[in-house]
């Protein structure tokens, strides 16, 4: 016990052993789905080399739809049993799937710049992922913005929950508008799709331990530091508090 | 956790299992591959091809098709020099033909050479670079002679070959398209070919764009249509593959740095906070003092 009557591990635990394995396994993973990526698989001769893009571009996706997922559940489960616990890992959710899907919008609009001969167009999923993003960043901003806590978690929790909406239109637009430049990987493109390419062996051989590592290490790993970050963000916290009304 | 544990083991399984039944299915595109130009392998040719060279035989027509790139003062030279280097002449006879034809990747220059009794050549080349891409079709065959053109529509589009065929015919032989008969118009993977031919002669047509191509054969009728279609799949199927590394840089670039200002932004709140939490310490000594 600290002079205050802080409990020690919540300002200043030490990383599990779980979360340190993890970390590493994310690390090794991320470089090795680098090196897959970048001089395993072969290059397109169509797009040349910047089709590589994809083994990040479609990946990260899915590392967000994950990430923005626990935050749908961590808002359902906060609202449900009131731990706060479940608060931290939406806002963990949030935070990490904001990044991942920041680099799926910017590789996107790189590898389109000599694909598509432009940086950004009002294509329906480019337009629903930028829609995605200005979402999740206004959940941060907005929760920011609430000096109550339990109002903050209770609010975050339901525009959390809300704003999985964005994903799913994201996820699913291209398949519901036609009207759309943006290939599909996974079954046939639309008819107007510029860019897409045939997913041989050496494109999966690339994209499945990526697509793996995105959509569970990576996005289970950050969050749990972000958790761990939260938990001594409030500590700190309570101790100012106990601080200045002592 | 054991059964967590098996139902993730059988999920990744399934995936796996999903994503290689799928990738199967997917054919691999069949090009000849160099470093520097891309064409479709031609179905039911023997491939002769070697390092930066693509080509093509059909034993049953003595046709060889062949593509290169190679340096030279101007498409032509190069073209010229590249047909006479391959053949080992020491020099070309004039072309019975030139023209041009504007695609989209480019303007290509066409040729039609009669080379001696036994062969005829037609050949198609643009600038590259500081190089030049050269398409070649060569027929051996003494019995007869076969040219390919391809020709820029001079007007407003056509909607059929006939006008370019009587043209041509005109042009290279002492024929019109009156004095052949209609063999029919025929399908093939390229494109639709209108075929007219009598027992000396055999004209074939397809229209692509604002472009008409032409094969036209002295000597006994033969498939001409799928020679045409070849040799012009060759040339609509060639692509150069681009060279656009900078971009993949700076998509990596931009991930690797927003994944950095993550962690960094997880680091140095971490690092606020145990400043915060040591002068924290320091207070509350300092108040129990």
């Amino acid at each position: 016990m600290t002079q205050r009557g802080i409990d020690p591990p919540t300002t200043a635990s030490p990383q599990p052993r779980l979360l340190r394995a993890l970390t590493l396994l994310t690390a090794l993973g991320f470089a090795g789905t680098l090196v897959l990526g970048l001089f395993v698989a072969g290059t397109d001769i169509q797009q040349g080399q910047v089709q590589r893009i994809f083994y990040i571009h479609m990946p990260s996706f899915f590392g967000a739809f994950t990430a923005f997922g626990a935050t749908v559940l961590g808002g359902l489960l906060y609202l449900w049993r009131g731990n706060a616990d479940w608060d931290r890992i939406a806002q963990a959710g949030v935070e990490v799937g904001l990044a991942f899907a920041l680099i799926n919008l910017l590789t996107g609009a790189i590898w389109a710049r000599p694909i598509w001969n432009t940086w950004w167009t009002w294509d329906p999923r480019l337009t629903s992922a930028a829609v995605m993003c200005l979402t999740y960043a206004a959940y941060l901003m907005l929760r920011a913005g609430i000096e109550n806590r339990q109002r903050r978690r209770s609010l975050m929790s339901v525009y959390g929950i809300f704003a999985f909406v964005s994903v799913l239109l994201t996820l699913f637009i291209i398949r519901i508008v036609p009207d759309t430049i943006h290939p599909v990987i996974i079954g046939a493109s639309p008819q107007n799709a510029q860019g897409t390419f045939e997913a041989t062996s050496g494109v999966v051989l690339a994209l499945l331990p990526s697509l793996i590592l995105w959509l569970t290490l990576m996005p289970i790993t950050l969050m749990w530091h972000r958790y761990r970050l939260a938990l001594r963000q409030e500590a700190v916290d309570a101790l100012k508090l106990e601080l200045l009304g002592g | 956790m054991r059964r967590a544990k098996r139902t993730t083991t059988i999920l990744l399984a399934l995936l796996a299992l999903a994503l290689a039944g799928w990738t199967s299915a997917q054919a691999e595109m069949p090009y000849f591959q160099s470093a520097d130009f891309n064409v479709p392998i031609l179905v039911g040719w023997q491939n002769q091809s070697v390092a930066g060279v693509a080509q093509f035989h059909q034993p049953s027509a003595a046709a060889t098709i062949r593509v290169t790139m190679t340096a030279g003062a101007d498409a032509q030279a190069a073209a010229a020099a590249d047909l006479a280097g391959w053949l080992g002449l020491a020099n070309l006879a004039a072309p019975v033909y030139s023209g041009k034809v504007n695609l989209a990747d480019g303007t290509w220059q066409v040729r039609a050479y009669d080379i001696d009794a036994e062969r005829s050549a037609s050949q198609l080349a643009r600038q590259a670079g500081d190089r030049f891409i050269v398409i070649t079709f060569l027929e051996s065959e003494a019995t007869s002679r076969t040219l390919m053109l391809a020709i820029a529509q001079a007007d407003e589009m056509l909607d059929t070959a006939e006008p370019e065929l009587d043209s041509a015919l005109q042009q290279l032989t002492q024929l019109r398209l009156d004095d052949l008969e209609a063999a029919g118009a025929f399908e093939l993977p390229g494109g639709d070919w209108l075929v007219f031919q009598n027992e000396t002669a055999q004209v074939a047509g397809s229209l692509f764009g604002n472009d008409s191509y032409i094969a036209l054969r002295e000597g006994p009728p033969g498939d001409l249509a799928s020679l045409a279609d070849a040799w012009r799949n060759m040339l609509l199927g060639f692509f150069i593959t681009p060279d656009n590394s900078l971009y993949l840089g700076l998509g990596l670039a931009v991930s690797l740095l927003i994944l950095a200002a993550l962690l960094g932004s997880f680091a140095w709140r971490a690092r606020t906070l145990q400043k915060d939490l040591a002068m924290i310490e320091q207070l509350g000594n300092a108040d129990a003092n």
